[in-house]
């Protein structure tokens, strides 16, 4: 007799609609799990036995093959096996087979019958309701991530033995409290690192106001936060760089309904376990250590990097000389095209990376140049400083910030701006550029190429001479020039003004990456 | 022009002692000693279990074997045009030309001025040398300077700027001692200027011969300047060796705070010149034409604000306030003016050429280029 079940596999980001077909006829015992299936869905053959036989029902002692169509998808993980154990069940005439035609089954079974949850929740419950699925069953652990999604009914699953229950028509079992203290939680490697903070909403958030003077910083960091452009902080150890980095995402404007539910869908499919959507912007700080394959992903398949788990949030690189070049390189693309398209030889992918690039760096290798006379540095020392930091990633980046040592009483003079403000500001300006730039298909200035650039940027007369003039002089290439347009157009944006004044240029100006950030003029 | 025998024997026999002379360069005094004896008395002194050998290469010698190559001549004391300040004991008695040795004569002929000082200097330092060099180029005074790091760059690169020529003396072989990162900046010095040796050709450059070379620079200048040094022998070398050969003495003086700037203060209080730019040491040279030291002028950095005519006040202020040691951004609001204006004027006085970008976000005070 044949019986056929619904499930889903995930294939990198994404989450295939998996047939589950089984037949079981007269022959001798077997059981044969067909349909490009790797070890882990091969080895729910011992799971399933022993699960079915724990949960007292009866293994049927003949001929079983179960096959998972579409045949060409590769299958992996143990999400299958819930849906396997529902299949065989109808099949040998223990379940209605018709209640599996609208029900989508995802779970790994333990040999007592349990049903454990497995990552990628939010991303399957998603695609069931895609998939026209009427309700999804599944372990408690994970089951508020399916709630997220509307439409589409969740039914708790702790045990094999709910499961023919919830499929013959009886009530599912109760939705577990939110997020007890239990240490049993089954969490990958990159769920072990994701940022807590980002996942637990009641912590409370860094504010901008703990940062004391360093106003000038403070208003880079406001105006890149306005204008999504990617941004270099540079100054002696200790001043702050990491600080203010870490407050931005608390500038940002919230996240959209659909960014926040891709955010939590990248979060959920690495194993992280999700309660509601994730309402914080990402923070991701990798250590300088990390690989080209840790920052853009593909080490392994399904395994995702640094650039997509900052996905719509910030990627903070601190002490950006330390990276090693090829892993700089490789931000190349994320950073010109919002997204990491990654081929190795056996599987190819494309993941969404689209971040705020937030780099620090001292301003030579001791870190103390410009700061009194401490420092100690060779030339030969800031050449190559200089070398490691040029390149094609300082191209990308719109904004420099220079950190000094401040004195305490001027720290204290000046009125610290909180976030909230800062937010504020940050959204109208973010309002104006949707409202400039919604025909272009883009909607933040750090976008802008330079037909847009000629297009929508309104420049008062003494500004374009000053343009101009640093064009003529030098200091601008013909891309600095798009930057500090860029970056005038967003401070215009901030304060409301439908021209760029002169100020605003200025302002741009001032704060122009330099390839070279120290004693550039002697080379 | 070329140099005879005897003399291209001496910068042979340098080469073949260039291990010896290495050991002694530890101490400078010492070398420099050295350095002023005979060929003779030189093997003497360091050639020890090789002196015998190199006594019968020495006699043997012949101008043939030095290497040669396209654009270089060598030049000697017993020439034309050899430059006049090369002529005493303790100068080498031939040098390896880049750029014409016919140009080389036109360059030592015109009031040389040597530009020394610290290879790890600081913005202020680097900015100061470069807008001394790029006056006094401007105003037809050659800078002589070695090309290493820190202050001897930035007196190049401005001597460049205005369009002038400088003459670069080299610690070895002209541009096979080159550093990599200074070849760019060597090929437009002897474009338009010349690079001067007196080891052979292909002689990889050493500690001692780029202490060496620094005599050189002194003995072609009828005036040295030191821009920033510390206290280190390093640093007050060009100094010493200008006092040992009486060529007249001046510097620049920085922060009294700052100790890349103590060994500048230290020369003034021993009776050194003041320096505060291009301005004067045209008079410290009697160049024909300046006009006699008047305690009345301004000094030098307000005659630079008053000198760009019609500057707003706004600008003005900022300038002077930068000057005075407000020279972030965030100084510059706490003094009392608001970011944007601050930002605004920061980057006109900029594009004017009146302020550069410094280390760590700070401005440094340019010398505007002499109109």
């Amino acid at each position: 007799m044949l019986a056929r079940a619904h499930a889903f596999t995930i294939e990198d980001l994404h989450t295939r609609h998996v047939t589950v077909e089984v037949d079981v006829r007269a022959g001798l015992p077997a059981f044969a799990i067909v349909g490009l299936a790797d070890a882990t869905v091969r080895e729910a053959r011992e799971r399933i036995q022993a699960a079915i036989l724990n949960s007292g029902f009866d293994f049927p002692a003949r001929r079983i093959t179960a096959n998972l169509a579409p045949g060409d998808v590769r299958k992996v993980g143990p999400g299958l096996d819930l849906a396997l154990a529902c299949a065989l069940l109808a099949a040998s005439g223990q379940l209605p087979r018709e209640a599996l035609e609208r029900m989508a089954l995802y779970g790994e079974l333990g040999l007592d019958g349990s049903v454990r949850a497995v990552r990628g929740t939010l991303a399957v419950a998603q695609a069931a309701r895609r998939a026209g699925m009427s309700g999804l069953a599944l372990a408690g652990g994970h089951a508020r991530e399916a709630t997220l999604i509307d439409g589409l009914r969740v039914a708790v699953v702790e045990h094999l033995r709910s499961a023919v229950r919830v499929l013959s028509g009886g009530p599912p079992d109760a939705l577990p409290e939110r997020r007890h203290a239990e240490a049993e939680e089954r969490r990958t490697h990159v769920a072990r690192q994701l940022d807590q903070r980002d996942l637990a909403p009641g912590a409370p958030e860094p504010d901008l106001s703990d940062v004391r003077g360093q106003r000038h910083a403070v208003r880079a960091i406001v105006i890149a936060a306005a204008g999504a452009h990617n941004l270099l902080l540079s100054g002696p150890p200790g001043t702050g760089k990491t600080m203010l980095a870490q407050r931005l995402p608390s500038i940002l404007p919230p996240m959209s309904t659909a960014e926040a539910i891709e955010v939590t869908r990248i979060h959920s499919l690495t194993g992280a376990r999700v309660e509601q959507l994730v309402a914080r912007r990402p923070f991701r700080a990798p250590h300088h250590s990390i690989t080209a394959a840790g920052l853009v992903g593909g080490a392994s398949r399904g395994w995702v990097g640094e650039v997509v788990l900052a996905n719509h949030g910030v990627l903070f690189l601190d002490e950006l000389s330390e990276f090693s070049r090829s892993t700089l390189e490789a931000l190349r693309q994320p950073l010109e095209d919002g997204r990491v398209a990654i081929a190795r030889a056996r599987h190819s992918a494309l993941y969404p990376a689209r971040f705020m690039l937030v780099a620090a760096t001292n301003p030579c290798p001791c870190g103390y140049a410009g700061d009194g006379e401490r420092c100690s540095c060779s030339e030969a020392d800031m050449a190559r400083h200089r070398r490691r930091l040029s390149g094609p990633l300082l191209d990308r980046i719109d904004l420099l910030a220079s950190l000094g040592r401040e004195r305490e009483r001027d720290t204290r003079a000046s009125a610290p701006i909180c976030s909230e403000q800062a937010r504020e500001r940050v959204a109208g300006a973010r309002e104006r550029q949707v409202a400039r730039l919604s025909d272009e298909g883009v909607t933040v200035n750090a976008q802008m190429d330079a037909r847009m650039l000629r297009a929508h940027v309104k420049l008062e007369e003494r500004g374009e001479r000053m343009l101009a003039a640093a064009c003529r002089q030098g200091l601008l290439s013909a891309r600095g020039e798009h930057r500090v347009l860029r970056v005038a157009q967003t401070i215009a944006d901030l304060n409301g003004s439908e021209r760029v004044r002169a100020h605003d240029v200025g302002a741009a100006l001032a704060m122009r990456p330099d390839v070279s950030l120290a004693r550039s003029r002697a080379a | 022009m070329s140099a005879c025998a005897s003399c291209m024997r001496r910068s042979w026999l340098l080469a073949e002692l260039s291990g010896p002379l290495e050991c002694c360069a530890r101490d400078r005094a010492r070398l420099l000693e050295l350095l002023r004896l005979s060929d003779a008395e030189l093997v003497k002194a360091v050639g020890g279990r090789r002196s015998a050998e190199l006594r019968a290469r020495y006699g043997a010698f012949e101008a043939g074997e030095l290497p040669r190559e396209d654009g270089v001549e060598a030049i000697c004391r017993h020439r034309r045009g050899y430059p006049d300040g090369l002529r005493s004991a303790s100068a080498p008695p031939m040098l390896n030309v880049a750029g014409t040795a016919k140009r080389l004569a036109s360059l030592a002929t015109a009031p040389v001025v040597a530009i020394v000082g610290s290879a790890s200097a600081s913005d202020y330092g680097m900015e100061t040398a470069r807008g001394l060099a790029r006056g006094l180029a401007a105003s037809g005074v050659t800078v002589a300077a070695s090309l290493t790091d820190g202050i001897t760059v930035a007196a190049h690169m401005g001597a460049l700027e205005a369009g002038g020529a400088s003459i670069a003396v080299m610690g070895g072989g002209l541009g096979g001692s080159c550093p990599a990162r200074r070849r760019a900046l060597y090929a437009r010095v002897t474009r338009c200027g010349c690079a001067v040796c007196e080891l052979p050709l292909d002689h990889g450059g050493r500690r001692w011969g780029q202490l060496a070379s620094e005599r050189i620079v002194v003995a072609l200048a009828r005036l040295v300047v030191v821009v920033e040094a510390d206290e280190s022998p390093a640093d007050l070398f060009g100094a010493r060796i200008a006092l040992a050969l009486g060529r007249s003495l001046a510097a620049v003086p920085g922060r009294v705070s700052s100790p890349l700037s103590c060994g500048t203060h230290a020369l003034l209080m021993e009776g050194a010149s003041l320096v505060r730019g291009p301005q004067d040491v045209l008079e410290l040279l009697h160049l024909p034409g300046t006009p006699a030291r008047d305690r009345t002028a301004p000094a030098p950095a307000r005659a630079a604000i008053g000198g760009c005519g019609g500057l707003e006040p706004r600008l003005k202020g900022t300038l002077e306030r930068v000057g005075s040691g407000c020279d972030t951004p965030d100084k510059l609001t706490h003094a009392g003016a608001e970011p944007s204006d601050v930002l605004l004027a920061l980057s006109e006085l900029e594009l004017m050429g009146l302020l550069a970008r410094g280390d760590g976000g700070r401005y440094v005070p340019r010398h505007p280029l002499p109109s």
